[in-house]
């Protein structure tokens, strides 16, 4: 479905985010894109919507095609409706608008027809955000957050579905229901998904394959089962100290609280 | 008691004028982050434009406004194309000096066509004196009055329900968010400037009506810069609201305390309302959570 091909990335015209990345994200599949933080996981992500231009991001080099047809330098309008959605990281609701305008909105390039039907899928899926539908969504709590950012891209109608960091901040419970409707959704309806994450234990369990990100490099691949398996793939994650944090970090308002493969 | 209700009548009418110019604001803000310094001349140039249609083909005012809205409209268009566009990723300051240029063009423009000399321009609005209880107005009062509330109504509606304008208030809480649900920014800055000049022309065409047509009609714009405080910048609605608030703020000054405090008045309600709610009456504080 996804294919990156050699993608290196420059913010400012100078910060090399993305070196050197090629993957693959077969139709059909799960595949979990794992990293600490500033791997370039994020950056990715973005460059594949297409909104890097907003934050002084470009690809240098390098080819992103979905199904063999080539997607960089579209607008990120043309992607949407080319069916590849993203939730971003720390889940970037429209705080101000109420949770049933966040869906709406989800489905802004699809018709009235379509919008109806996937508000009603939603809804099913996650009946704690239907209760909520009226209220502002700035004020839900994180989890409920979370299940309306992942119900928005839904709204677009999705072949390829990317998660960024969904298990960012959140008590283990909703995490289980959050990646059960994931895991669900690719099971019942064939989703593609791309996972992003720092939780390396819980993104191997749910995806069939993963790519692992260091300074911008993807450093090890493999089936997840055997990077489960894999003694280094743990050390890998214990012996790397992300705590120093970068400048980018420091202006993120939200807080994170990253959980680490014990 | 009737030196009052006279006061409260007129303060309405030059408060609906402030509302109307303060919405036409809080719509570029709202969805562009913008301060369009330009704003009062938007109101001029639209006002002029409606009048040269008016002595031309001789309309009454609806039909009048039929026709200067959508032009004001386009006017608003090919501003956005022409000088916001292209600063595109610059610092929103950089944005804002750019509006500081284009008020100044524009009010050159507007000498240049129609000279320095003021017009009496009724719009196609009837002049005979109607009375509201004991209260006389001019038709052209009640009409400002009565575009105030069909402009906020309208506004209201179009922001709550329409497709368009919840798109424009998710691009204002989030843009980058808005870019990854398939929603054309650029075209929601575009729509904001197209409305905001049709607001700009109903205020500039019917303040034309109440006093006159004359080229200091831009500095309504700053005028109305305590009406755009107190409504919060980016809302709509509360501009509105403010705007009313502000004129019989201005006119109750004027009858009680004194005339030179008239001009003073709403500054000073800017600086108490920076001091008390920074984020003006109606205006959105961000909503932040971790
Ligand atoms: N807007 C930006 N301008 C400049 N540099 C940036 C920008 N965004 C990210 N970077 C840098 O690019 C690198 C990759 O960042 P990215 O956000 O992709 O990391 P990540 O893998 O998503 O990390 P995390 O797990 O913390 O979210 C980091 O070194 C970061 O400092
Ligand atoms: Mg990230």
């Amino acid at each position: 479905m996804l294919a990156l091909k050699n993608i290196q990335i420059l913010y400012d015209r100078a910060i090399e985010a993305v070196r050197d990345v090629s993957l693959e994200v077969p139709t059909g599949q799960i595949v979990a894109l794992l990293g600490s933080n500033g791997a370039g996981k994020s950056t990715i992500l973005k460059a594949i919507s297409g909104v890097l231009y907003q934050e002084d991001g470009e690809i240098m080099s390098g080819s992103i095609q979905l199904e063999g047809e080539q997607i960089s330098g579209r607008t990120p309008r043309d992607i949407v409706e080319k069916g590849v959605l993203q939730v971003p990281e720390g889940r970037a609701l429209f705080a101000t608008l109420t949770v049933e305008e966040n869906l709406l909105m989800g489905g802004f390039t699809r018709s009235r027809a379509e919008t109806s039907e996937g508000l009603e899928r939603v809804y099913q899926m996650f009946p704690r955000v239907k209760e909520r539908r009226t209220q502002i969504s700035g004020y839900l709590s994180g989890g409920e957050q979370q299940m309306v950012a992942i119900g928005r891209a839904l709204m677009g109608k999705p072949r390829l579905l990317m998660l960024d960091e969904p298990s960012l901040g959140l008590a283990p419970q909703i995490v289980d229901t959050i990646f059960d409707a994931v895991i669900a959704l690719n099971r019942d309806t064939g989703l593609t998904v791309l996972l992003v994450e720092q939780n390396a234990q819980l993104a191997l369990q749910t995806a069939s394959y993963g790519y692992i990100i260091e300074n911008g490099r993807i450093v090890l691949d493999g089936a997840a089962e055997k990077l489960r398996a894999n003694d280094d793939v743990q050390e890998f994650y214990l012996g790397f100290s992300g705590g120093e944090r970068r400048s980018m970090r420091d202006v993120k308002h939200y807080k994170r609280r990253k959980r680490w493969l014990s | 008691m009737d030196f009052f209700l006279l006061l409260v009548a007129t303060g309405l009418v030059s408060g609906a004028a402030y509302g109307l110019i303060a919405m036409g604001f809080a719509l570029i803000f709202k969805s562009t982050g913008v301060v369009n310094f330009a704003q009062g001349e938007l109101v001029m140039l639209t006002a002029y434009i409606s009048f040269s249609l008016y002595t031309t083909f001789d309309l009454s005012f609806f039909p009048l406004m039929l026709v200067t809205i959508p032009i004001s409209m386009l006017i608003g268009l090919v501003l956005e194309r022409l000088f916001i566009r292209p600063m595109l990723g610059e610092p929103i300051f950089a944005i804002v000096m750019v509006t500081v240029g284009l008020a100044v063009i524009l009010r050159g423009v507007t000498i240049m066509i129609w000279g320095p000399d003021p017009f009496n321009f009724t719009a196609g609005i009837p002049t005979e004196v109607v009375y509201i209880g004991s209260v006389p107005f001019y038709p052209a009062q009640l009409y400002l009055i009565g575009a105030l509330a069909v402009m906020t109504f309208a506004g209201w509606a179009f922001l709550r329900f329409s497709r368009m304008g919840i798109a424009m208030r998710a691009v204002a809480a989030n843009e980058t968010a808005a870019l990854l649900v398939g929603i054309s920014v650029s075209r929601i800055h575009a729509v904001a400037w197209m409305l905001s000049a049709a607001i700009a022309s109903v205020a500039g065409v019917l303040f034309a009506a109440n006093f006159k047509l004359a080229p200091d009609l831009w500095f309504q714009g700053l005028k109305s810069f305590p009406a755009v405080i107190l409504g919060g910048l980016d809302s709509v609605i509360g501009s509105a609201v403010a705007g009313l608030i502000i004129g019989m703020i201005e006119n109750l000054f004027q009858g009680y305390v004194g005339q030179g405090l008239r001009e003073i008045s709403g500054f000073i309600v800017i600086v108490i309302v920076l001091m008390v709610r920074p984020y003006g009456l109606f205006g959105s504080k961000d909503i932040e959570r971790v």
